[in-house]
């Protein structure tokens, strides 16, 4: 795919304040939230037929948005995305009215094998041609906008040729995406890989800020991974509050996706990514 | 070699047992292998609740040692084969001798292809674990019900 000369701007996408992804297990806990105005739901866990969960369809009827983030699209994958996959994640945002639809710039399969998790890509030309082409096609099946996640990994490739500021500013400049920037993974990143997480924000797109991700990891063998079952650290708030600094993201989403903690514990984690971000409480 | 062969030759020694590819760092990957059989392990647990509990502070240890060359078939079919296999060698604990027999009573399960229910009667027996199946309904029988 030919390079843009003109990069043009990304679509708007209204501002939600602090929300958090919706799971089965937690359903009750976010209906509670009286300030809740928009949540995330993984689309691979709803059918394209079916109808609608009740307790998203409540939470609809309520006017909270409900955005679908892919999983299993496979954006980064070498071979071009499978139409199924992408049929599927335009029907749920339609069945949803979604504003935008989310995905990862990463694999999850390659050679017939499942990884069963996200796995990078290397900062080259190549992989980021393969992505562009990639989130054309996804786009070319959606009635709204995407954003794309840039994930946390444990290791490199080793034949980058970008440092992952130019890497992920070319990919959503050449296909017109917006960011899902998430501030654990940008952790996660610098503490597991290197590079100093402030010169990233720097030198980030941050303008094309969708929404914000904060999830909770822990440390394992010196290394630190992003659980989403364990309670967000100090560090990660740290980082949302230098990224806020510098510009406001119109809406921060808490993920958890296990050992769910009292529904106190999850409403002060939810305060204190309000407090951070510079948005009101949804508790 | 391809792209496309260079991210199957990483996921072959992520999930199937396959070498680490030439410039990786082995200790990072190895690091990544482990950590996707903890995420692995807990999905699995959460599809076969009796199963990962009755092995108890073993499941960690047990469902990494039989998945570390196995990819994926889904945490329904990856609990399903680990608790035939260890059924196979020995007594499962009760619950999850239970829990095996209930899905095996319901479904029809080849080891290969995705499970499908049942359509005809069926008695199934894991260890002392006995279930009954008729037009989708259910029982446990036999001294362990309770």
């Amino acid at each position: 795919m030919a390079e843009r000369t003109e990069p043009r701007p990304p679509a708007e996408v209204p501002g939600y304040g602090v929300g958090i992804g919706w799971r089965p297990e937690i359903s009750g806990f976010v209906a509670d939230l009286p300030g809740i105005r928009f949540v995330e739901v993984v689309a691979e866990t709803l059918t394209a037929e079916g109808p609608v969960p009740a307790p998203l369809a409540e939470l609809r009827g309520r006017g909270v948005a409900v955005v679908p983030h892919g999983v299993r699209l496979s954006l980064g994958g070498a071979d071009p995305v499978e139409p199924e996959r992408v049929a599927h994640l335009a029907r749920v945002a339609e069945a949803l009215d979604a504003p935008l639809v989310s995905e990862h710039i990463a694999f999850v399969r390659a050679g017939g094998l499942e990884a069963g998790h996200l796995l990078p890509i290397p900062r080259t030309r190549e992989a980021v041609d393969a992505v562009v082409a990639n989130v054309g096609r996804t786009r070319a099946a959606l009635g709204v906008p995407i954003a794309l996640e840039p994930i946390a990994a444990l290791f490199d490739w080793p034949d980058d040729e970008l440092d992952e500021a130019q890497f992920l500013t070319e990919i959503l400049e050449r296909s017109e995406a917006l960011l899902l920037l998430d501030v654990a993974n940008v952790f996660a990143n610098a503490r597991n890989r290197g590079g100093d997480p402030l010169d990233l924000l720097d030198r980030l797109p941050l303008e094309r800020i969708a929404y914000v991700h904060v999830a909770g990891g822990a440390e394992h063998g010196g290394l630190y991974h992003d659980t989403h079952t364990d309670p967000v650290p100090p560090a990660v708030l740290d980082l949302l509050g230098e990224l806020s600094a510098r510009h406001r993201p119109p809406s921060v989403l808490l993920e958890r996706d296990g050992h769910y903690p009292p529904a106190a514990a999850l409403r002060a984690e939810l305060d204190a990514i309000a407090t951070a971000a510079g948005h009101p409480s949804i508790t | 070699m391809s792209y496309a062969s260079r991210q199957a030759e990483l996921v072959a020694a992520l999930v199937a047992g396959a070498a680490v590819p030439e410039g990786f760092d082995d200790r990072l990957v190895g690091a990544a292998r482990q950590a996707l059989l903890r995420k692995r392990a807990g999905d699995v647990a959460r599809h076969w609740p009796l199963l990962a509990a009755g092995l108890g502070p073993d499941w960690g240890g047990t469902f990494a040692e039989w998945a570390a060359r196995r990819p994926t078939g889904g945490s329904l079919r990856d609990g399903w084969d680990l608790a035939r296999s260890l059924a196979a060698r020995g007594p499962l604990p009760v619950p999850a001798a239970r829990e095996l027999a209930l899905r095996e009573v319901r479904w029809r399960y080849d080891g290969n292809r995705p499970p499908r229910p049942r359509r005809l009667p069926a008695v199934r027996r894991v260890g002392r674990a006995y279930a009954v199946q008729v037009a989708g309904r259910v029982w446990l029988l036999g001294a362990d019900r309770g």
